[in-house]
């Protein structure tokens, strides 16, 4: 995916077009079958199985379109097969759900493609009709915040309603089709007046919170609590899967000062309060899919890229034991692939560039890295 | 360029300072980057070359600018624009800049691309190297004018252009252009790639300065006598 594979503060707009290529792809995918029978041959660098479950060590290396049919520049979107999502999908596949949720955290140096994998898992996870709990970037949460209101369920944690809007909009477009069907097991009450009862409706609560901007990090908790009693249960037919990209901001530090000027611990506040608890294993029916991030993250020096660097003691101690997948740079093979992806979409335009030596060049300054790699592309 | 400053004339100052000229004595050469020109076998060589390279054995040479490279991707009139963008010696950002103008502009040519019919895809221009040096080329002015005195007054004379002058002018057109009269809250490769484009198919305000600069020329073409060189 062209504009996706960016860094840093193009990582925020990536991830956002992320999100709307889920909103617009999932609603269609619904109806679209999985594989495609197409007897034509196969270029090298192409997958013509669109399906993540099918996809094997055969298919490492190659770029699997997704079937949405808009997306910039490119006119489709294409994400490589690589083998870290392969191996946590296949974990996914072969894991028993009546145990406590495992977690998987993807780490490796800047620019390697954690975010990428991440998306690929998740992708699977959808077409699996699992419901996707998918937080684009927990960074967001941490900086930034225009504003932080003092929270109406406990005096001391904060509110933040912006970003907490922001989240239950997308969270209602990916799973549209689970909200009817999710009922609620307690009753909870906003104000004097305003209450949801026991029984109603996931997308009751969901609409609940974008309306009333005031209540909405306490719906998003409300919400994270349902799914989490809910998922285990003999009774529920789904399979929770908690996305999260850039989970060591949850045991970081924050930029957000309060009024005198003291800084805001990210325990007190409501939204990174909830989340942590979803990320104990305490819960079954499901797995927890994170992402580490050097790039968003707060007072992390720029060498930083293992898990306990970046977790910090108490991070390391709340996730431990998870399952750590380390993402590596490209290998020749997927270098080759992603190359000539490039030359077939008519991205690399340099003359030069599609020479030998012009491509022995590219190896040498990009170091197989793939952000690199596609920010030398970028004007090449 | 020469310069002379006639008011502070004594008998021994130098009547032409040297402002921009290089300090280098004429005796060095320029060096040879490009690879290829050190892959050649001895049998290809013409006799001129063979002459060259055996002064260059013997001559001391100039040192070669950090911004040339021996990389394949280089390429002298690039380098010369990003210099002339280049403020207070911020190299980093001027070819930052640069970089995000002609990815601005692949971006913008490869979505008309995909988009176009089948029949109109051969008519687009998807290579940012080459929207840019044609930019360039249709930019570029044939005469410009210069003040000359004659018998007390100054007339406006068409005189010829050098190759260098030419580039020059139409660079400097260029880059004023982008940063004055574009939208204040625009980025700076957006308002190049959106005035390279325009040049590229003869349209936008500097071709329409270069035309105008012509017209002038022609309208002058009276006193193109008054040039004596």
């Amino acid at each position: 995916i062209m504009s996706l594979h960016r860094l840093a503060f193009r990582l925020r707009p990536t991830v956002i077009q992320v999100r709307s290529l889920h909103s617009s792809g999932y609603v269609q995918q619904q109806e679209a079958v999985a594989v495609e029978p197409e007897p034509e041959s196969v270029s090298v660098f192409r997958t013509h199985e669109k399906d993540p479950a099918c996809h094997s060590d055969k298919h490492v290396g190659q770029f699997y379109t997704l079937s949405s049919a808009h997306m910039k520049t490119f006119n489709e979107t294409c994400i490589m097969v690589r083998q870290p999502a392969l191996e946590v999908i296949s974990y996914l596949k072969k894991a028993d759900y009546s145990q406590p949720a495992l977690r998987y955290v993807f780490y490796g140096v800047k620019g390697t493609g954690k975010t990428m994998s991440l998306c690929h898992t998740v992708h699977f996870c959808y077409t699996q009709g699992w419901l996707v709990l998918h937080v684009p970037d927990a960074h967001l949460w941490v900086k930034n915040c225009k504003e932080l209101l003092p929270s109406s369920y406990k005096s001391s944690r904060f509110d933040q309603p912006l970003e907490a809007t922001t989240w239950l909009r997308n969270f209602k477009i990916t799973n549209e089709h689970f909200l009817p069907r999710i009922k609620l097991k307690e009753r909870y009450v906003w104000t004097k007046r305003e209450s949801t009862e026991a029984g109603s409706s996931l997308g009751e609560l969901v609409d609940q919170g974008i309306s009333r901007v005031k209540s909405s990090s306490d719906v998003v908790g409300a919400v994270m609590k349902e799914l989490r009693l809910q998922s285990g249960q003999p009774g529920s037919d789904f399979r929770l899967a908690v996305a999260v990209d850039g989970v060591n901001a949850l045991w970081g530090r924050s930029t957000i000062k309060k009024e005198d000027k003291t800084t805001v611990d990210p325990e007190e506040l409501t939204l990174v309060y909830n989340l942590r608890k979803l990320m104990k294993n305490d819960w079954s029916g499901g797995a927890i899919v994170t992402t580490l991030s050097q790039t968003g993250s707060l007072y992390c020096p720029k060498s930083a890229y293992l898990p306990q660097d970046l977790l910090g003691e108490r991070g390391f101690d709340s996730m431990d034991p998870f399952i750590p997948v380390s993402v590596p740079n490209y290998s020749e093979k997927e270098f080759e692939s992603c190359y000539l992806y490039y030359m077939d979409r008519n991205w690399l335009q340099h003359p030069q560039s599609r020479t030998e030596e012009g491509k022995k060049e590219l190896i040498f300054l990009c170091n197989m890295n793939p952000s690199m790699f596609e920010r030398l592309c970028g004007y090449l | 360029m020469a310069a002379s400053i006639s008011g502070l004339l004594k008998p021994w100052t130098p009547r032409v300072l040297l402002v921009r000229w290089s300090r280098y004595n004429p005796y060095y050469l320029e060096p040879e980057v490009r690879k290829e020109a050190y892959s050649r076998p001895e049998s290809e060589l013409s006799a001129e070359e063979k002459e060259e390279r055996e002064l260059k054995k013997l001559r001391p040479i100039k040192a070669a600018t950090n911004s040339t490279t021996s990389s394949v991707f280089n390429d002298p009139v690039l380098s010369k624009f990003i210099n002339m963008m280049m403020e207070h010696g911020q190299k980093t950002l001027a070819r930052e800049i640069m970089m995000q103008t002609l990815e601005n502009i692949k971006r913008k040519q490869v979505e008309k691309y995909h988009k176009a019919t089948e029949g109109q895809k051969d008519g687009i221009e998807c290579n940012p190297y080459v929207i840019f040096h044609q930019a360039l080329e249709n930019c570029k002015p044939v005469v410009a004018l210069a003040s000359i005195q004659k018998g007390g007054k100054y007339y406006q004379v068409p005189i010829p252009l050098t190759g260098h002058r030419r580039r020059f002018l139409a660079m400097k057109w260029m880059i004023t252009e982008c940063r004055e009269n574009k939208h204040r809250r625009t980025h700076m490769y957006e308002k190049l790639s959106q005035e390279l484009l325009a040049a590229f198919e003869k349209e936008g305000n500097v071709i329409k300065k270069k035309h105008e600069l012509h017209k002038m020329a022609e309208a002058n073409r009276a006193y193109a006598h008054y040039r004596w060189w």
